[in-house]
């Protein structure tokens, strides 16, 4: 009964995405239309089309895990979700979209006078981070469908690609658009149907006084991050997210620096409200299903949680809905890497043409798959910290540093990426076959490197430019315009 | 127009090439800005006072995160009062830090498009 009602949630799902996204296929015609949707969607779609394709498994899977394998840290990650938007809003919204760039390497390229060097590097930076990025989707989706279908764990990641391989296909950025913005809302209602259910059933326990302390003791028997690695991740979500390639490149569709910024505003609202679910139910997790932290399989406590406390009939609709709510977040994640990965790849080595963006995006697609299915999956919220903070050592010290100070150079943004790339991926990878427990220093300082790496590409940075300071490019004060000054 | 003007502008317009930017150059910038010139200065102080806005909004939440995490790992009392048996500080944690960030986004916008209209009325 639940396996065929989840099933029946992810087929639909699936459909109703490709036939979105067939149905913004006459609209689309135009190389143009293909990446950026014409910059002529409104602030309103285009920020449910960014919490569409921002909610991904970590946020809908992850920050509800982490909150029961944590306890209170956990409740780091969504504000530093959340508040790395307003980074972005503050730093980069606006100047982005005014550069007219339509991918980061593009933004590298106006930037620097046609460096073909800076563009390669990000080209590459951009690809490795959207990968990266892709393979803890198809991890999510492996474990959604297994859990709730009992199907092999191949069949999920397959499900994710072959559909998000269509509907980017089929219409390109305007049809993922519209299929992106009816996700957001999809996933909203996918959690706020269950958490409602929940509290509603278990609202005479939290007012008598001992389950109240009951709650209490296991709210705080959890031991969470120390310190350090609190901050650590603090950073590398507020810096991480305005460097990441599929949310910047929803902000080119925009149609003016302005719009950008409310459609950035109307994200932060967006963000908020749905976090406050997984937040919820993550803390419910902690009362009701304690026990997925020692099998270390906490990522699924919003798939488990109705069955703990429902009965049959209830326990499976709901846990259907969340199913279809967890398959929306993989496609939506997954449909946005892909298209600034394929527009990207396309681009770099395709000469930008419609066939190349084709190629591109099966490329995009298959290989995470591939990797996916060698690797075993990490906590999923964790997973992608560590994204973050690849992206906040590379992409963001190039995009602040080249939006806001004229005499940043090409040599010293390719000093710094490299420092920050390198430094951290060799930091995440010492740190991968560490014991989860080891909480020496150094230990701490691997698995978050964030705090130091970040720091250490902006001052690479900075020295670099101010040692190769002739070669400012001399169209700098032109570019610098066209960032900062309003459109009439 | 009289008629050499007319005879003049024809056998210019055979000599008129069109020109077409290769497709993965940037869009040329439409203004020439010399180093020195006012309206370059006019841009700097604009990119000046926009990056101090960020800097200060963006310092502002930093500060409020970052005290708020000390706080937390202090074991403050905090931790003892509690709402429905849950903790104050995952109250804060889990729903206070939201409408900050909203509010701190919108104090930012407005102040942005002040620091726009305010260039906008001294360059033109």
């Amino acid at each position: 009964m639940m396996h065929s009602l989840s099933l029946a949630a992810v087929i639909t799902i699936s459909l109703a995405t490709v036939l979105i996204a067939v149905f913004g296929l006459r609209l689309s015609r135009t190389t143009s239309d293909f990446y950026v949707a014409s910059r002529t969607v409104k602030p309103w779609w285009n920020a449910s089309a960014i919490g569409g394709e921002y909610l991904s498994a970590a946020s809908f899977l992850g920050v509800a895990g982490l909150i029961v394998m944590t306890g209170q840290s956990g409740l780091w990650f969504p504000i530093g979700y959340t508040a790395g938007y307003l980074m972005l809003l503050l730093f980069v919204a606006a100047p982005l979209r005014r550069s007219r760039a339509y991918t980061i390497p593009d933004f590298a390229q106006i930037r620097f006078d046609s460096a073909p060097g800076v563009r390669k590097l990000t080209a590459w930076l951009v690809a490795v981070i959207c990968w990266l990025y892709i393979v803890p989707q198809m991890h999510g989706a492996s474990l959604t469908l297994s859990i709730a279908t009992g199907l092999p764990g191949w069949v999920g990641p397959l499900i994710v690609a072959t559909v998000v391989c269509l509907t980017v296909l089929s219409g390109g950025m305007r049809s993922v658009t519209f299929v992106q913005a009816f996700q957001y809302w999809f996933k909203l209602a996918a959690l706020v149907i269950p958490t409602v259910f929940l509290l509603l059933t278990l609202r005479p326990f939290a007012e008598n006084r001992h389950g109240q302390l009951e709650l209490r003791e296991q709210l705080q028997s959890v031991v969470g991050m120390s310190g350090y690695e609190t901050v650590s991740v603090i950073l590398a979500l507020l810096f991480g997210t305005l460097g990441l390639p599929h949310v910047l490149v929803r902000f080119y569709t925009n149609p003016t620096g302005q719009a950008a910024r409310k459609t950035t505003v109307i994200v932060l609202g967006l963000l908020s409200i749905f976090y406050l679910l997984p937040v919820t139910l993550g803390t419910l997790g902690l009362l009701y299903t304690p026990q997925l932290r020692e099998s270390g399989n906490t990522d699924a406590t919003v798939l488990l949680l109705p069955q703990q406390v429902f009965d049959s009939p209830v326990a499976d609709l709901l846990t259907a809905v969340v199913v279809g709510g967890a398959f929306a977040a993989f496609l939506s994640t997954t449909s946005g890497l892909v298209v600034s990965l394929a527009g990207t790849l396309s681009q770099q080595f395709f000469a930008g043409t419609v066939r190349g963006f084709r190629i591109s995006t099966l490329l995009a697609t298959f290989l995470p798959v591939g990797i996916a299915l060698l690797t075993s999956s990490l906590a999923l919220a964790g997973a992608i910290g560590n994204v973050f903070a690849f992206t906040a050592s590379t992409i963001c010290p190039l995009l602040l540093l080249g939006i806001w100070w004229r005499n940043l150079t090409a040599r010293g943004a390719m000093a710094g990426m490299s420092v920050g790339a390198i430094s951290c991926a060799l930091a995440l990878l010492i740190a991968g076959p560490l014991p989860a427990d080891t909480a020496t220093w150094w230990a701490q300082l691997l698995r978050q490197p964030a705090a130091w790496s970040v720091p250490l590409a902006f001052l690479t940075m900075v020295v670099v430019s101010r040692a190769t300071r002739r070669t400012v490019p001399s169209e700098v004060d032109r570019v610098m315009a066209r960032l900062h000054v309003p459109e009439s | 127009m009289n008629e050499h003007d007319q005879q003049h502008f024809a056998e210019q317009r055979k000599l008129r090439v069109r020109v077409q930017a290769p497709s993965d150059a940037p869009i040329a910038p439409t203004t020439g800005l010399k180093e020195q010139s006012a309206e370059n200065f006019y841009v700097r102080q604009l990119v000046r006072s926009q990056l101090r806005l960020a800097i200060s909004v963006a310092s502002g939440v930093l500060a409020l995160l970052l005290g708020f995490a000390a706080l937390v790992m202090a074991g403050s009392s905090m931790e003892q009062i509690t709402l429905l048996g849950i903790p104050l500080s995952w109250w804060v944690l889990g729903v206070g830090m939201y409408p900050l960030i909203i509010v701190a986004g919108l104090l930012y916008t407005w102040s942005a498009v002040r620091n726009e209209r305010r260039y906008r009325s001294i360059a033109k």
